[in-house]
């Protein structure tokens, strides 16, 4: 937490020139040109307005790496639980809960986006299913899926690198881990992208009741398999999910309730799915735009330490979740700014992992930075990314087997014409037309 | 409670001697029951973040033995501060072997 000393602390403002000035002036997280191609708003905020009032987005976008870390660090000021249900369906949540008791069974808010102590004990509860020796004993499977995947598209030549490998990989992995039913793979793609855009703050009302839709289908359908999996339990995360008992810090043991359960199966589905996928997209994007990225991934594909930098270094360069909300619940000065009580903030992570004062030369893929463990790529503090360890694994075996099944890797499209999915919580591809040859 | 006692200097060179620890319970554990600076725990103790990062004082790294494959995947994260007695704190859990262990609590990796 800060202490008064450190609050008094500001960190140098530089100056801007005037393209800077006028930028962040006029520019807003909301226009999609600027969410597409973001650094140089963020380079204009890190320099000259670190924790920037962004207008159209009505948030206060915190840009530089030490202010992130600051504001992860103190989860009781900085409130997920206020900041992530807010933005849901913002301006339009009466009507986005109404809708859900009514159509998907009820409205469970994120058990997980919470704040401490509720949190501590939901994330405790969550943890053991993460842990890197576990996810560890999964490499053998999740190398099988991913091989069988790629090997599916390698004689074609050409395929949507999202679209047909990235989003189809982490489905059936996630699919598998839940013990949901194979052939849902189609409609967990969709579910994703809605529960995705109902914290974008992108959204018309049509789009909001599209959304929420879909939200109502994922939701009557989880439900569904959790209460077999109640009378017959499987060797499967649902199973284990709806038979958790969680200790509490006296000692005493309680049950998840329904309505949290439900919450964090949607949550498992959906978190460790789209993000990975996104990662796995930006992973062929760089591999075909990036001068001598594929060489270098070819290079040190059988060393395993230099392969596990190249991922930590991938989530730094292009992280698949570009800001995550806070809400202020008290007024706070942090780093010269003050930021009213109530307001809404984002911790821009594409920014931070750009801080030249933390990574030299930010731009550069370089996988011997010495201090690769401070990005942000999977935030920090007490809500840091529960499912990193499986993220880094399914990265890491898609790379492999990217190499060893391809070669020859292009884009089929200029980069130019690229497009990404319409939220200010991702930075995602929405389709990535390639080429390339049978290894 | 128990009555296992480990010895750790935080990140600012305080000491502390804790004296009623587990059995079982990790460093990354007991530390954050005892608010010893500079250790987090944010993975909550999966081996997957780094945050938990300490120096095993004196003979106790003998004891204690070095880090396995995943575990030094993490550390060499933070390869800036990194030493040759450096381990996890979640991936040390108390026994009556490690009784009186003293570790530091390594530095934030750097800017």
């Amino acid at each position: 937490m800060a202490t008064q000393a450190e609050e008094a602390k500001v960190s140098e403002r530089l100056p801007l020139s005037p393209e800077q000035q006028a930028l962040l002036e006029s520019g807003t997280l909301t226009d999609r040109a600027i969410q597409a191609r973001p650094r140089p708003y963020y380079a204009a905020m890190r320099a000259g307005d670190p924790i920037h009032h962004d207008k159209g987005l009505n948030s206060w976008l915190v840009t530089r790496h030490e202010d992130i870390w600051a504001v992860q660090s103190d989860p009781i000021t900085f409130s997920v639980n206020k900041g992530y249900h807010e933005i849901q369906a913002r301006g339009m949540h009466d009507e986005f809960r109404n809708y859900l008791r009514e159509h998907g069974g009820g409205y469970f808010p994120d058990a997980i986006m919470s704040d401490p102590p509720y949190h501590t004990r939901i994330r405790k509860l969550m943890e053991n299913a993460f842990t890197a020796h576990r996810v560890k004993e999964l490499e053998p499977r999740i190398t099988q899926v991913v091989h069988d995947l790629i090997a599916s598209v390698a004689d074609r030549g050409s395929c949507d690198a999202v679209t047909d490998i990235s989003i189809p990989i982490t489905i059936r992995i996630i699919v598998e881990q839940l013990g949901l039913d194979p052939g849902i793979e189609d409609k967990i793609s969709r579910w994703s992208r809605a529960v995705v855009a109902q914290i974008s703050a992108m959204q018309s009302r049509d789009e909001m009741l599209a959304n929420a839709a879909e939200i109502a289908d994922l939701q009557n359908y989880i439900i569904g398999k959790m209460k077999e999996r109640e009378s017959d339990p499987r060797e499967d995360m649902i199973s284990d999910l709806v038979h958790a008992k969680v200790t509490n810090e006296d000692g005493t043991v309680e049950r998840l309730t329904f309505e949290e359960a439900v919450s964090l199966v949607r949550a498992t589905l959906i978190a460790g799915n789209d993000t990975t996928a996104t990662a796995i997209g930006n992973l062929f994007y760089v591999l075909t735009t990036k001068p001598g990225m594929a060489e270098l991934l070819e290079s040190i594909v059988d060393d395993d330490r230099k392969l596990n930098r190249f991922v930590e270094e991938h989530m730094r360069n292009e992280p698949p979740v570009r800001a995550l909300s806070r809400m202020c619940v008290k007024q706070t000065v942090v780093n010269g700014t003050t930021i009213p009580e109530g307001a809404h903030m984002l911790l821009v992570y594409d920014s931070g992992n750009d801080d030249e004062t933390v990574f030299p030369e930010p731009r550069k893929f370089d996988i011997e930075r010495p201090n690769l463990g401070r990005h942000v790529g999977f935030g920090g503090g007490p809500h840091r990314c529960i499912g990193l360890a499986l993220a880094r694994m399914e990265i890491k075996v898609a790379a492999r087997e990217i190499v060893k099944q391809l070669k020859n890797v292009k884009l089929a499209i200029p980069e130019s014409e690229i497009t990404y999915v319409p939220t200010v919580a991702t930075h995602t591809i929405e389709s990535l037309p390639i080429t390339y040859d049978k290894r | 409670m128990g009555n296992l006692k480990v010895n750790y200097t935080d990140v600012k060179g305080v000491t502390h001697n804790i004296e009623n620890a587990d059995d079982g319970v990790s460093l990354m554990e007991l530390a954050k029951q005892n608010g010893i600076e500079g250790i987090f725990g944010d993975c909550g103790g999966g081996c997957a973040c780094a945050t938990c990062h300490v120096y095993v004082e004196g003979g106790w790294f003998e004891k204690v033995g070095p880090p396995d494959d995943i575990e030094f995947a993490m550390l060499d994260m933070v390869a800036d501060v990194m030493k040759d007695n450096s381990r996890l704190g979640c991936q040390i859990k108390m026994n009556a072997e490690l009784d009186g262990i003293a570790v530091t609590v390594a530095p934030t990796s750097g800017f």
